[in-house]
């Protein structure tokens, strides 16, 4: 008999732990370790020092008491949610019209309106915000210009400045979400309401929106908590106006390690707002999702030229004003400057000044870059799999837990791994591995929704064949699985990529000088009021921020949704 | 060869509440090609895959030869599967399709590409060897997937509905070849399939199963001519059926039954069932006779023909809500009855047989 004698030898290969126990549990073991070590732990963390017991009254609630009586502290939290919310309305409102416009009607320019979506959408918003500042700040050019012909604009400053900055960052989260919201209805819809005598404004009103309802929800949630948990933007433009994770950071940087516990009690205020946030919107989008699946989906209508002029002008009002700090970050790199002042000459000053000072910033965001999206893409497509193909408990809970990370903000992040990892045995704080797992388990959730959508449309047969030849589960997802993945693990990569290349406000919280990065260092200089140095290394970020999605666009043929 | 008989114990397959596979033991011969037969969700597909150690039974024992399989992963149990859905891997060649099993197994490079050739030749894909599957048709593909399952000496192939996503002429065409090889190789094979004509002309045995039990297990011939169950004798080919008493017993071997409209004799196969008959017999077993000529028979009307060319069928109503399909060969120069015509149906002993009719 040979079906155990033949098998017994040459089959039988691969790690010891993986023998004994057989690859996937292993697998599942080392993705659950580095899951709850990296984000559970750190969050458990969080919260309990917040809880631990005050010196005045010895309450465990202590922290939280203290915030909600001083005003000074309180404050920052209704300062949150009303630039937010007023963010989230915005982008709403701008958002839906620009992308109604953009699929329904002719108008001109529409793949450079795409690209400039896209653009505006990656570029990190703390160089959004400083280029504002460089226009219109105190000392701007414009606010200059118009000073000379005797008009004062609005301050950019503040509450309001900072609302016009969030909401031209992520309308996009609105723009794309509705535009696929639009594509998935079908043309039917239309014709039959159209058809009893509708007018184009109640169509839109009383048949197309109702089914947008999830993409705009969704996305306006995403706006809020984009704008809820932003560092940078309020930071440089806040002045006295003070949100929550300003002053998350002012606690935890001030006084290094001395109010740790403060900081912990904000940060798990910010993270139940997000939370909350989070679960809203899944709950919002699976009560109104409508199983909807365009046969013919909307079609671009024609209008009239006036409607089409009038639609196209209101489009590319708002992708000036989205492009305007991007376009103007890369002019002035190439002004000579004078502190915060630019002066109206050509000059690659600003450049041959950041290569010697970008090596070590450049070198340093490369490589933690580069090593994070490799884990991401390893550990995120082991995690697909694992929800996807072995269903059970473990399975549902890493799910949840790669759902979750998404709301947990950067600098409750940062703040939770100093916390956890600052004494030994893994005293990693100031290390570029505190930075790069940071990386890692804040952008792991792109891979894995990238692998989790393909792995879904793949014949579990084809794996199944594998086994059947003789080739154990980790030959198998080495050399059939992953290939078949190729194109997902790379998108999620290049997403993964762009996305953690500009992070700004946990590394904000972890780095020491010798791991800084290109984006600390731009909101170091424009700190220091070098407006010509941050704009060139600007530059560099959104260069890098952007050649990857320019390969997910052409080369693998993705389409601008992706980035939602 | 390093082919092997099957037994299967007892396997029963539950989930949850429900049982896919129940209480199923079949032997089958080293180099047999054995055929599980049945409409879909019967659970053919669910005990190919218990064999297959893709799935655990929830109670029973395989074994191959005489080593019990139940513990040994999926991968060592050293069978070939050919799946329904081709499953080929769509990044490799041909070749490497083919060559992947015996990789997987550590084989030389020399060994690997010798063993792979004479199966792309048996397989006649020999010119395609290093095409990608996106560049073959659908057969293609299946001889490819067939290859690769039978290059590694599988103890055992596993066949699941391999032809069921192929046109009619292909299928037509791959059974007799899947057939030839498999008798070449003389590789125990167990294979899985909807279609009846398919099991009738390919295996050497056929198991129908039907809600996860086996219903019979014998060679197409008997499967055909004697049905042991009402299910299985409606199942494969065409049956009437008609309810039938007994009227006590004629010469030995033999029963008096009345069908509506007449009494017969029939013969008897093994046990006659307890209380209330159905008798079936088959349309091509009926002669239909002018009512003038006497002895056994049902009368009716002729209702409707249809002639097919080589053969034409009748309908005859019996009246009371009882209709007979009658099968029979055209002629050159016989005259085709008329509709509305009465005849007589003339049944021989033989071709009559009783079950207990289906619970309800
Ligand atoms: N994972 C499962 N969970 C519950 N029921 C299942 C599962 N897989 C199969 N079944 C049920 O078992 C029965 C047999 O299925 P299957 O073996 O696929 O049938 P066949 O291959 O004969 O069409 C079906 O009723 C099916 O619904
Ligand atoms: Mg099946």
């Amino acid at each position: 008999m040979s079906a155990v004698t033949d098998t017994e030898t040459p089959l039988r290969r691969g790690g010891g732990l993986a023998r004994h126990f057989g690859f996937w549990p292993v697998v599942t073991a080392i993705v659950l370790v580095l899951i709850v070590g990296l984000l559970l732990v750190p969050v458990a963390n969080i919260v309990g020092v917040s809880l631990s017991a005050g010196a005045k009254t010895g309450s465990i609630f202590e922290n939280y008491v203290n915030f909600f009586s001083e005003r000074f502290y309180y404050q920052t939290l209704i300062n949150s949610f009303w630039v937010s919310i007023w963010a989230m309305i915005f982008a709403v409102c701008l958002g839906v019209p620009a992308a109604y416009f953009v699929n329904r009607y002719e108008i001109w320019g529409r793949g450079f309106v795409r690209a400039a979506v896209v653009l505006t959408f990656v570029s990190p918003p703390f160089i959004g915000s400083y280029s504002w500042v460089v226009l219109f700040g105190r000392s701007g050019v414009l606010t200059q210009f118009f000073n000379s012909i005797g008009v004062s604009l609005p301050s950019i400053y503040g509450a309001s400045g900072i609302i016009f900055v969030f909401t031209l960052q992520f309308f996009p989260f609105v723009f794309l979400l509705v535009s696929s919201g639009l594509k998935s209805i079908d043309q039917s819809v239309e014709d039959a309401a159209r058809n009893l005598g509708s007018s184009e404004f109640r169509t839109f009103r009383t048949a197309i929106a109702p089914l947008l309802v999830p993409s705009i929800t969704t996305s306006a949630l995403l706006v809020f908590i984009a704008s809820f948990t932003d560092l940078g933007t309020p930071i440089i433009l806040g002045e006295r106006f003070r949100v929550l994770p300003v002053l998350i950071y002012g606690e935890f940087v001030n006084e290094f390690g001395g109010r740790p516990v403060l900081a912990s009690a904000l940060s798990v205020l910010l993270l139940s707002v997000t939370t909350g946030a989070l679960l809203l919107q899944r709950w919002l989008s699976a009560r109104f999702s409508y199983a909807t699946s365009a046969i013919r989906p909307l079609q671009v209508q024609e209008q009239p030229l006036g409607k089409r002029i009038a639609a196209t002008a209101f489009v590319f009002l708002l992708i000036g004003f989205a492009l305007l700090p991007l376009v103007n970050i890369v002019v002035s790199s190439f002004l000579q400057s004078n502190g915060p002042v630019l002066v109206a000459s050509f000059t690659l000053d600003n450049y041959a000044r950041i290569l010697d000072r970008i090596t070590l910033p450049l070198w340093n965001t490369l490589f933690y870059t580069t090593v994070a999206t490799m884990l991401c893409a390893i550990i995120g497509t082991a995690i697909a799999y694992i929800i996807v193909r072995r269903p059970g408990p473990v399975s549902s809970l890493l799910d949840t837990v790669v759902m979750f990370s998404y709301a947990v903000p950067g600098i409750v992040l940062g703040v939770g791994l100093v916390v956890t990892y600052h004494e030994p045995p893994f005293a990693l704080t100031g290390t570029a591995a505190i930075i790069i797992l940071a990386y890692f388990i804040r952008r792991l959730p792109f891979s894995v929704r990238s692998s989790v959508s393909m792995l879904q449309q793949i014949s579990r047969d084809t794996e199944d064949a594998s086994i059947n030849l003789g080739a154990g589960p980790g030959r198998t997802f080495a050399k059939i699985t992953v290939p078949l993945l190729a194109t997902a693990i790379l998108s999620g990569a290049l997403l993964t990529w762009s996305n953690t290349i500009r992070e700004l406000s946990a590394t904000l919280i972890l780095q020491s000088g010798t791991t800084t990065t290109v984006a600390i260092e731009i909101f170091n200089e424009v700190v220091n009021g070098n407006f010509g140095l941050a704009s060139a290394l600007g530059t560099v970020l959104i260069l890098l921020t952007f050649l990857p999605l320019v390969v997910l666009f052409t080369l693998l043929g993705k389409k601008e949704e992706a980035l939602v | 060869m390093a082919s092997t008989s099957v037994h299967i114990d007892q396997v029963t397959k539950r989930y949850g509440d429900s049982i896919a596979v129940d209480g199923v033991s079949l032997d089958i011969a080293k180099g047999e090609f054995f055929t599980l037969l049945g409409s879909s969700g019967c659970g053919k597909t669910t005990l190919l895959r218990i064999i297959a150690g893709f799935l655990k039974q929830t109670s029973g024992r395989i074994l191959f030869g005489n080593s019990c399989i139940d513990d040994l992963a999926p991968q060592h149990r050293n069978t070939g599967m050919v799946f329904q859905s081709y499953a080929i891997f769509p990044h490799l060649s041909v070749v490497d399709n083919i060559a992947y099993g015996l990789r997987a197994r550590g084989l030389k490079a020399a060994e690997v590409k010798q063993k792979v050739d004479t199966y792309l030749a048996l397989t006649r894909l020999s010119h395609l060897g290093h095409r990608k599957p996106r560049e073959l048709s659908g057969g293609q593909q299946q001889r490819v997937v067939l290859a690769r399952a039978m290059v590694i000496e599988p103890d055992v192939l596993l066949m699941d509905e391999p032809l069921s996503n192929l046109d009619t002429e292909m299928r037509m065409h791959l059974r007799t070849e899947i057939r030839a090889l498999q008798r070449k190789i003389g590789v125990t094979t167990i294979y899985v399939t909807h279609d009846q004509e398919e099991a009738l002309l390919m295996s050497d045995r056929i198991a129908v199963m039907r809600g996860g039990r086996l219903e019979q297990v014998a060679s197409p011939h008997d499967i055909y001519n004697k049905p042991s169950t009402r299910f299985v004798a409606s199942f494969i080919g065409e049956n009437n059926f008609l309810p039938a008493v007994h009227r006590g017993n004629a010469e030995a071997g033999f029963v008096r039954i009345e069908l509506p409209g007449g009494q017969f004799t029939a013969k008897l196969r093994g046990e006659l069932p307890q209380g209330a008959l159905e008798a079936a017999f088959r349309p091509q077993d009926i002669e239909l006779r002018p009512l003038d000529g006497d002895g056994d028979g049902l009368v009716g009307t002729l209702t409707d023909i249809q002639f097919l060319g080589g053969t034409v069928r009748y309908a005859i109503d019996l009246g009371g809500g009882h209709l007979v399909q009658v099968a029979g060969a055209s002629r050159t120069g016989v005259m085709l009855p008329e509709i509305g015509t009465r005849h007589r149906l003339g049944l021989s002993p033989a071709a009559i047989a009783l079950f207990a009719p289906e619970a309800a």
